[in-house]
């Protein structure tokens, strides 16, 4: 172990000597190096935070990797079940969605069926065996919200993200008024129509006069509204949540290995309804999108690096070339071929490093600029942080590079015959 | 005194042209420590070959070569670089100094080998004391590229010094020196067989000859002792 502590510390030694002593030639396979070691930085900084944008993405709409999922027909029974299960509970939420309109009593809203603030998708019509004809009234101020009701704070299960205001509070008491988060596509189209606060769901004792408490990003284009199941209860019944005749949904959101899960689906059996449950996989799905597309960057990376490579291996040869008396001296005074090797291996290895180094520096400081300039109109290059995996991927293109390129070099020193110096 | 070296019909053939040529020829040598021999012959007489095959570069093709009593003429290039370490100093006619080091440097290139490791410290403390052997201590952090040929020759000799040596191959090293700088480089050699290193010197200088113990010749691959007459 010492002799090979010894050994590894002398041809450092010596190879930083020679790195030193040939800094145009270190730069130039650095230079030729440089462009591989980049593109395999480009490529696996690019890869990450694409796959971390989807990740996030997804975990947005679908939930984080692990959450299960019940999903069931909305029945009053499987409402009361779910809710009075998971009421108190912290690793089970309800979410309950009906549609609810906002504004204008008696008129038809700007966006009928709760459709994205920019669609139009008709009026609603009342179909029968004559035809189809358009209900409601005039179209008036008022927009269609898809309202989901929950039991607890859902968001460690679906990260929504912050855009203003406060997220809901489930830790005070229900507030008759109950308080309402929109999601970006609803908060949208009250910015657009001035609405009154009047809100209307079909069951409702009363027209509600909600408050809007924050806005989030959901990841849904459909208007959404958010408020707890407790407080919008106090005006409307469950029943009324979880009407198979209406577009009512109900679900569940449970962390992995939670007991609500076993109970729930007992007693849902019992009473006939058959629930769906499934795991939320956003990263196994994510990853088979992302591999090709991967590949495909990595093998054309791959090929600038060749070209480095091979720039460094040719460099690698000339200086083996000049430094024949140096290592048939070394041999002289008892340096082991191996050795030689060994210090050819450490200046290519360094140069692969120092590129590396360089490469990645450039990077991390082109992802600022990146940033910087176009952060505002590209959300996912928003204070977007340099992704470690680029890091260790340019260190271990570096070492690759330095290892391919100085091998041949190296043996070559190594078989240097020892009497050059005698014959020199 | 301690046989260091014993060579007995170490015979050397070149192959690989029309006629395999022989440049040894049953060559009988004995060294003992702090020992001077001075090796003469014209060019191409096999001097430098014969240096080869004492100092492990190369090997003979027959005959034994015993070093403190051991046979080493067969040694795998492993041991042969560790004996090359442990045993053997070298001083060549071309000095053979790294231009990129200074001389302190081109010194502990013979101690950073990967034969052992010396601590930074001590290395120096070795290095400065092979310097002060040969009279350059002054010099340590010069690079050869400022210095004459003579202390040029200094800095390898106490390369050639740094690991304590058994003995010193010196191939021509006074070639490419005057008679002057040639005579103190000579000077430095034979110090070094005051406290027991043998010495092999190969040169074509008779004067320089006439200062070893002894004398061989060598003509057309046959060493014969010559008879000091005084």
């Amino acid at each position: 172990m010492r002799r090979f502590s010894g050994r590894f510390r002398s041809s450092l030694i010596i190879g930083l000597q020679g790195i030193r002593a040939r800094k145009l030639r270190t730069l130039l396979s650095m230079i030729s190096l440089f462009l591989g070691v980049l593109a395999v930085v480009v490529v696996q900084a690019g890869a990450s935070i694409a796959e971390r944008a989807l990740l996030a993405d997804l975990e947005l709409t679908a939930g984080y990797d692990g959450t299960r999922i019940m999903e069931m027909a909305p029945q009053q029974a499987a409402a009361d079940t779910v809710t009075t299960t998971v009421r108190g509970r912290t690793d089970a939420v309800a979410m309950l969605a009906v549609s609810g309109i906002i504004g204008e009593p008696g008129v038809t809203p700007v966006n009928p069926g709760g459709s994205p603030i920019d669609e139009d998708w008709g009026p609603p019509m009342n179909c029968d065996e004559n035809g189809c004809v358009p209900i409601g009234g005039p179209k008036g101020e008022a927009v269609e919200v898809r309202l989901t009701a929950l039991t607890g704070d859902v968001r460690q299960f679906r990260p929504f993200r912050q855009v203003s205001g406060q997220w809901l509070n489930f830790t005070t008491v229900p507030a008759m008024a109950p308080k309402l988060v929109l999601n970006r596509e609803a908060a949208k189209a009250f910015d657009r129509h001035r609405v009154p606060a009047e809100m209307r769901v079909g069951g409702a004792a009363n027209n509600v006069t909600p408050q809007f408490t924050g806005v989030v990003d959901d990841g849904d284009g459909q208007p959404r509204a958010y408020v707890r199941l407790d407080e919008l209860t106090t005006w409307l019944p469950t029943s009324r949540l979880a009407d198979p005749n209406t577009n009512s949904e109900l679900r569940l959101m449970m962390a992995a290995g939670s007991p609500v899960e076993q109970v729930v689906v007992s007693k849902l059996k019992g009473q006939g309804n058959e629930p769906y449950v499934y795991t939320v996989e956003t990263r196994k799905e994510q990853q088979k999108t992302l591999t090709l597309m991967q590949l495909v960057f990595f093998a054309m990376a791959g090929l600038v690096l060749l070209i480095g490579v091979a720039g460094i291996l040719n460099v690698g040869l000339a200086t083996v070339g000049e430094r024949v008396e140096e290592f048939a001296l070394r041999r002289a005074v008892g340096t082991p071929r191996f050795l030689l090797a060994g210090i050819v291996l450490v200046e290519t290895l360094l140069t692969g490093l120092l590129t590396a180094a360089a490469a990645i520096g450039v990077s991390v400081a082109g992802l600022r600029v990146v940033s910087m300039l176009v952060g505002n109109s590209q959300p996912i290059l928003q204070d977007v942080q340099f992704p470690w995996e680029a890091g260790v991927a340019g260190i271990i293109a570096g070492l690759v590079a330095g290892i391919l390129g100085g091998f041949i070099p190296a043996l070559r020193a190594a078989r240097i015959p020892i009497a050059t110096v005698m014959r020199a | 005194m301690s046989t260091l070296i014993e060579l007995a019909g170490i015979t050397k053939v070149l192959k690989g042209q029309e006629q395999p040529r022989t440049i040894l020829d049953g060559v009988h040598l004995t060294v003992e420590a702090g020992q001077s021999v001075a090796i003469v012959g014209r060019s191409g007489s096999g001097k430098s070959t014969l240096l080869s095959v004492i100092g492990l570069f190369d090997r003979a093709d027959s005959g034994s070569y015993r070093l403190e009593g051991q046979e080493i003429g067969r040694v795998p290039e492993r041991r042969a670089a560790r004996l090359r370490s442990s045993h053997f100093g070298f001083v060549f006619q071309r000095f053979f100094l790294l231009k990129h080091l200074t001389a302190a440097q081109n010194v502990a290139m013979a101690l950073v080998n990967g034969q052992g490791w010396l601590p930074r410290r001590q290395r120096r403390t070795r290095v400065m004391e092979a310097l002060e052997e040969v009279g350059i201590a002054h010099l340590a952090k010069n690079r050869p590229t400022k210095m004459s040929g003579g202390e040029q020759q200094r800095v390898a000799i106490a390369r050639a010094l740094v690991r304590d040596p058994k003995i010193l191959l010196a191939d021509e090293p006074t070639g490419a020196l005057d008679t002057e700088t040639g005579a103190l480089v000579i000077d430095a050699l034979l110090a070094a067989t005051r406290r027991g290193c043998g010495l092999i010197l190969v040169t074509h200088d008779r004067d320089h000859a006439a200062r070893m113990g002894r004398t061989h010749d060598l003509v057309d691959g046959v060493l014969n002792e010559r008879v000091a007459v005084r």
